[in-house]
């Protein structure tokens, strides 16, 4: 982490806080320190990708995430997570996650939440309006498609299972882990 | 309002009505549901009721969440689509059929 | 005070006026430095229950829907860490208040 930010008026307000708190004798910077080296190490989408892929090539471990996720990402000892919830698309149906009251979503599984995804703009319009909010992410859904909006409102977090590309029959696991996105789990891509 | 005291359970299938809710108080029922009517799609694990634990009520008791869907028609007047959102039973109440809302 | 708590600004969904979403802003966790010692102020905080998760929503919430909507999202929860603190004691006032 660099340090060149320090000067910033909200930088400073910022360490005089974490002073504070550390003479307050609630933390340290050590523990400030490897929070933040864990979080950055562990919380990455490459977890939910390989659950994705599993799932693409293993109908008993897709039915599995489907209807227990928490278990299924025990099975691949990936960042446990209770409250998790797997919602599959189809060819009729697309689902795309939002939490409009404040941006929760599956950190240990897809990584820190992207700017767009805690925007107002974000959480406002995907609710009402998501095909044109996915039309500006260069998603264009065949109108015929049903779009489910999720909106994390409790302590359930919601990862979509994008369908599997066509043409990628011989590829291994963690070739196609390598396709699936972020943006694709949370619904504002095809994959 | 006697009759519409929210049941202890309720089942997938079920058409409720999220009720308006107090804005001076913290609590997780978005201002675009509330009034509305949707389907319970799914039961949730009970969670602890937001904002009961505010104020050193201390920690609140755990009460049923429903998966509840909602048809973009009935929020927005538009639309084809749905939104699904995680509802406490605290803030459902059954509705007769799904024509028949009152707008608060 | 308490007017700013029916105000409630963080609840957006459905309302109008944001604009456009904007796909391409820069990806990283944390744009600088500051924001991910929020965040692991708040983890470590949260170790300790300082302060329970409906309390840290609801000291967003209450924020002035001015503040709330010129605030970045960690600024928000620095505002949100700072008031809680304030309340339970742990701090005498506002660390960053006197510029």
């Amino acid at each position: 982490m660099s340090t060149e930010h320090e000067g910033a008026p909200t930088a400073a307000r910022l360490r005089r806080l974490e002073e504070a708190v550390i003479e307050a004798g609630l933390t340290s910077d050590d523990e400030l320190d490897s929070i933040l080296e864990d979080f950055l190490a562990n919380a990455k989408p490459i977890n939910g990708a390989r659950l994705i892929a599993r799932a693409w090539v293993d109908d008993g471990f897709r039915r599995r995430l489907l209807s227990d996720a928490a278990s299924a990402v025990e099975e691949m000892a990936l960042p446990s997570l209770s409250v998790l919830r797997a919602v599959e698309n189809t060819r009729h149906v697309h689902n795309v996650v939002v939490c409009t009251l404040c941006s929760c979503y599956p950190v240990g599984l897809l990584g820190p939440s992207p700017s767009w995804y805690k925007s107002e703009a974000y959480r406002s319009r995907v609710v009402r309006e998501p095909r044109a909010v996915l039309a500006e992410f260069g998603f264009e859904l065949d109108p015929g498609v049903e779009i489910r909006v999720w909106d994390a409102t409790a302590e359930e977090r919601y990862l979509v299972v994008p369908r599997r590309p066509a043409g990628t029959q011989a590829l291994g696991e963690s070739e196609l882990a390598a396709l699936v996105t972020r943006a694709g789990m949370i619904g504002t891509a095809a994959v | 309002m006697s009759d519409a005291a929210a049941p202890s359970h309720l089942a997938p299938g079920a058409t409720v009505r999220c009720r308006a809710q107090d804005p001076s108080r913290h609590n997780r029922a978005p201002r675009y549901v509330q009034g509305r009517v949707g389907e319970v799609v799914e039961l949730r694990r009970s969670q602890p009721l937001p904002g009961e634990s505010l104020g050193g009520g201390g920690p609140a008791e755990l009460t049923p969440v429903y998966a509840v869907r909602f048809a973009a028609a009935e929020l927005w007047g538009a639309g084809d689509h749905s939104v699904t959102l995680d509802l406490w039973e605290h803030y459902l109440e059954e509705a007769g059929n799904p024509g028949a809302e009152e707008n608060p | 005070m308490r007017d700013n708590a029916s105000v409630r600004p963080h609840d957006v969904g459905g309302m109008g006026g944001f604009g456009p979403v904007s796909p391409d802003e820069p990806d990283e966790a944390f744009h600088a430095d500051w924001e991910a010692r929020v965040f692991a102020l708040n983890v470590a905080l949260r170790r300790r229950d300082t302060y329970s998760s409906d309390e840290f929503r609801d000291a967003i919430e209450r924020m002035p829907p001015d503040a709330y909507l010129a605030s970045s999202y960690y600024e928000r929860w620095m505002r949100a860490m700072t008031t809680l603190l304030i309340e339970k004691g742990v701090l005498a006032g506002d660390p960053g208040a006197d510029e």
